[in-house]
């Protein structure tokens, strides 16, 4: 053993015991407790208070209504942060007009063999409804936007790997500008959300009327005809969604994009 | 009492994992630790009643770093220097 | 000190034990796509301390989503008496977001470092001055 080793093991040992020691000797405020914190108990009396509304977001799953109401905006910027991390992948692998069919036609069978073919065509649909369900359903049970958009990048995930990535960009249509084009209908579509809460509420993001804002009583809809819409979170979840969804598809198929291109376009 | 010894167990588990995916010098036996980590941790999560973070996280930590690791490897190199 | 309090001090030494082996794999790790995967483990590890904190003790906690769409006064205090904190999960949910779009760019910087220097070796890189 090394010295570097075994100043690092000591030192990790003296880590956990300084932290035990903490927990055991020290007060609660690191360990769970029987009781929650204030700020907490009030979101969750007020998320969906029909007696009260003075503060209701009218939706009862209440990690979703503080995730697009009551800090809605740390969302924004976390969607913009999102935006940078793919637009900054996309920069480093800038690839013209790539013809990836320009060294000779190959007439093989692409893909794997035939029973990973049949069954991931019945589990790529599956995958489809499962994240259109957490979607839908994410104002009023545990889901939301970014969950269903992360479901939903595992099926052409599956497509690429079982098939090639040539179906997927020929035969399904899903090629990187098309990627590019829904990605940025998301992001349009959250702005576009924002400024009709601006514009008719007084506040930014602002879901349900305020007694205060200068524009009140006016506010969104909770419900359209038979279905429960808590006002802007039905919207919000389903640009997000495709926020997501297809940022991340865009990357892998960035990712799927064989060496040898990049090493014949850098020269190497 | 059973949640608290569930929650041992895949505390446990996952320890033993990620030592596992530490150590190894083949990348991909280290990936498909951090995977069965990454399991455990979404019992975990589901233990301590959070459900919205449970279908964050499998989808992210079990499809999305997986397939993205074995992009990397394919990609670089599959073993790592060693002494 | 009963099985139940030693218990969750073991499940809190266990996750201070995964963190200590992912610092270690972070800066002792052979190769840039080790030392990805080591930070991978880490930020999961503080996602799962900080949810672990804001949890509840109790004999029924209770998942932080209410069952009806119009609930009775006396349902809405029961809730606010025994659910799970929801402020740490909704920080998670960004925090998971953010490690994510980290992690990508990450990965896509060390293939264009590999197509540049030719090696992911740490030690080889260190001797190339630029």
């Amino acid at each position: 053993m090394k010295v570097k080793d075994t100043i690092i093991g000591i030192a990790a040992a003296l880590l956990l015991i300084a932290v035990m020691a903490a927990i055991v000797g020290g007060g609660t405020a690191y360990t769970p407790s029987t009781e929650i914190r204030r700020l907490a108990e009030f979101y969750l009396k007020h998320c969906i208070n029909v007696y009260n509304t003075t503060w209701w977001t009218s939706s009862p799953a209440t990690v979703t209504s503080m995730v697009w109401d009551y800090r809605g905006i740390d969302t924004y910027y976390e969607t913009s942060v999102f935006f940078l991390a793919v637009i900054g992948s996309t920069a480093l692998f800038r690839i013209a007009e790539v013809k990836l069919r320009a060294e000779g036609e190959e007439k093989r069978e692409l893909g794997l063999s035939t029973i990973v073919k049949t069954s991931t065509r019945i589990v790529f649909p599956l995958i489809s409804i499962v994240s259109a369900s957490v979607v839908l359903h994410g104002h009023l049970n545990p889901g939301g936007g970014f969950q269903a958009g992360s479901i939903l990048v595992v099926g052409p995930l599956l497509l690429m790997a079982s098939f090639s990535r040539r179906y997927l960009e020929d035969r399904l249509r899903l090629s990187r500008a098309r990627c590019i084009a829904l990605f940025t209908t998301g992001l349009i579509s959250i702005i576009l959300v924002v400024a009709l809460s601006f514009a008719i509420g007084g506040a930014l993001m602002q879901n349900q009327p305020k007694p205060w804002s200068p524009k009140s009583p006016w506010g969104l809809l909770t419900k359209i005809g038979p279905l429960e819409i808590s006002g802007t979170l039905f919207f919000f979840d389903l640009a997000e969604f495709l926020v997501v969804s297809f940022g991340f598809t865009l990357l892998f198929l960035l990712l799927s994009i064989p060496e040898r291109e990049f090493r014949r376009l850098l020269g190497l | 009492m059973l949640a608290i010894s569930m929650m041992a167990f895949a505390f446990t588990l996952a320890a033993i994992f990620t030592h596992l995916a530490i150590k190894n010098r083949d990348l991909v036996k280290a990936t498909i630790f951090s995977a069965g980590q990454s399991t455990a941790f979404a019992l975990i999560f589901f233990l301590l009643m959070a459900p919205d973070i449970v279908l964050a996280y499998v989808a992210v930590a079990v499809g999305i770093y997986t397939v993205l690791l074995l992009y990397v490897i394919s990609k670089t190199e599959r073993y790592e220097e060693g002494e | 000190m009963s099985i139940e309090h030693f218990l969750q001090l073991y499940c809190y030494a266990a996750l201070i034990v995964i963190m200590v082996i992912s610092l270690y794999g972070i800066v002792r790790g052979a190769s840039l796509t080790k030392k990805l995967i080591a930070l991978t483990i880490f930020g999961d590890v503080a996602n799962v301390l900080i949810i672990y904190v804001g949890f509840r003790l109790g004999e029924k906690v209770f998942v932080p989503a209410l069952p009806t769409l119009e609930p009775s006064p006396e349902e809405v205090a029961w809730f606010a008496s025994v659910a799970v904190d929801p402020v740490p999960q909704c920080l998670v949910l960004t925090a998971i977001v953010i490690n994510m779009a980290v992690t990508l760019f990450l990965a896509f910087l060390v293939i264009q470092a590999y197509r540049l220097y030719g090696t992911t070796a740490v030690k080889k890189i260190a001797k190339l001055r630029g």
